[in-house]
């Protein structure tokens, strides 16, 4: 409990709101987690990892109506996708940002799907993974360069 | 490359080199076939082998749903689909359950989504946006839906409907916009699982004589290339090139 309550508290103040003016709302961006370029985060602890998806991803997928888990047990691969997320009449999947086994996936989502968009980096964590190769965390992006990587795709239209 | 932006500055050049669409019109497509045709491309499109590309078709009467698996809106039984003469296929697109048939113009864009910035909800609203701006060329006033219930209205009746799957940025399935298709079919299924709403076609809704088909897609296509915004827009002249595609399944 205690060392949830400290997670909840360092998350808190690691905040960092980018604000995106040509859109004229801010994405949020957490310091402590790791990003992909296909907009999924993941928070690393020791070998096991939670993976999600972002607050821009969020944003720009509107209402999530659906979420599609993967069984527990199955392993995902960096990059490849391993579930998908409905809103607006179109699914999209959501890759991995690592290798491993899951171990959990957040059962939630399937009463409350728009968890994802309401607290896409707590309560709509999708899945913890075991991971089988932490080095490739290495491949990802730190939150500066996530927060410069969504200004720039933002810009292109 | 750039050369005709040259008065530009950097970064508008870097934002708005040109962008290219290559059009297929494939005629009346099996649903499955299609599907096995969009699985290609959309390897394709991913490994930047060929560029942005609309497929536009149609397809013998076929029910879809989308990966929800919302089976409980159809409402005869499976058993009776080969004596109405359709097909039933379960998909990985968003939505709910559908039907395609003759006289309904179908649109299938494998793009690139990141290439434009776009997410899902720009994707969907620029659909639907084509749709409204093709219905307005025959004085129908479309409008897009209220939150969930995505597609194309003119007034309480549905006229263009989409399903939509993304991955890794690369979009398949598409719309399907109700030319003339015999509605009965519709009767079957809760169209789209919105049980108090009507379908409606553009012939029912507007008064002008419709062209021939070739020039009404056409015209639907035009629209999508201009809601898009593309530079270019390339008429693909040999389907065959793509519908013999040799499948190793």
């Amino acid at each position: 409990m205690a060392s949830r309550l400290l997670c909840a508290s360092s998350m808190i103040a690691s905040h960092l709101r980018i604000s995106i003016s040509q859109r004229g709302f801010s994405s949020v961006v957490l310091k402590d987690l790791k990003y992909a370029d296909s907009h999924e985060w993941v928070k690393i602890e020791g070998n096991k990892a939670t993976v999600g998806i972002t607050d821009h991803a969020q944003e720009h997928l509107g209402d999530v109506v659906y979420v599609e888990l993967p069984d527990v047990g199955r392993s995902v691969s960096q990059g490849e996708s391993f579930g998908a997320v409905e809103s607006v009449k179109a699914t999209s999947d959501i890759n991995s940002p690592v290798s491993g086994k899951v171990f959990q996936v957040n059962q939630n989502l399937s009463e409350s799907p728009a968890l994802v968009n309401s607290s896409p980096y707590e309560q709509g964590w999708i899945i913890k993974v075991e991971l089988s190769d932490a080095g490739e965390v290495k491949k990802l992006m730190d939150s500066d360069k996530y927060s410069k990587f969504c200004e720039e795709e933002d810009a292109k239209h | 490359m750039h050369v005709h932006c040259s008065m530009k500055c950097l970064t508008d050049l870097e934002m708005r080199s040109p962008r290219t669409l290559e059009v297929w019109r494939l005629g009346t497509v099996n649903y499955l076939k299609s599907l096995k045709i969009q699985d290609k491309l959309v390897s394709e499109r991913k490994a930047h082998q060929i560029p942005d590309t609309l497929l536009s078709l149609q397809h013998p009467p076929t029910y879809t749903l989308g990966k929800r698996r919302t089976d409980h809106n159809l409402l005869i039984p499976q058993s009776e689909l080969t004596k109405i003469g359709a097909e039933l296929h379960y998909t990985q697109r968003g939505g709910d359950i559908t039907f395609h048939g003759p006289h309904q113009a179908i649109l299938y864009p494998i793009i690139s989504l990141r290439g434009i910035g776009y997410g899902a909800r720009n994707y969907v609203e620029t659909l639907e946006r084509s749709m409204i701006e093709f219905a307005s060329m025959y004085g129908v006033k479309a409008r897009p839906g209220n939150k969930c219930e995505t597609g194309v209205w003119v007034g309480d009746r549905k006229i263009g409907a989409i399903g939509v799957r993304i991955s890794s940025g690369i979009t398949s399935h598409g719309l399907a916009f109700n030319i003339d298709p015999d509605m009965k079919y519709f009767e079957h299924i809760v169209p789209c699982g919105i049980a108090d709403k009507e379908v409606t076609s553009l012939k029912r809704e507007t008064d002008d004589l419709l062209p021939s088909e070739e020039v009404v897609h056409e015209q639907l296509i035009t629209c999508f290339a201009k809601a898009f915004s593309y530079d270019d827009v390339v008429w693909k002249e040999d389907p065959a090139v793509i519908l013999d595609t040799k499948d190793n399944e």
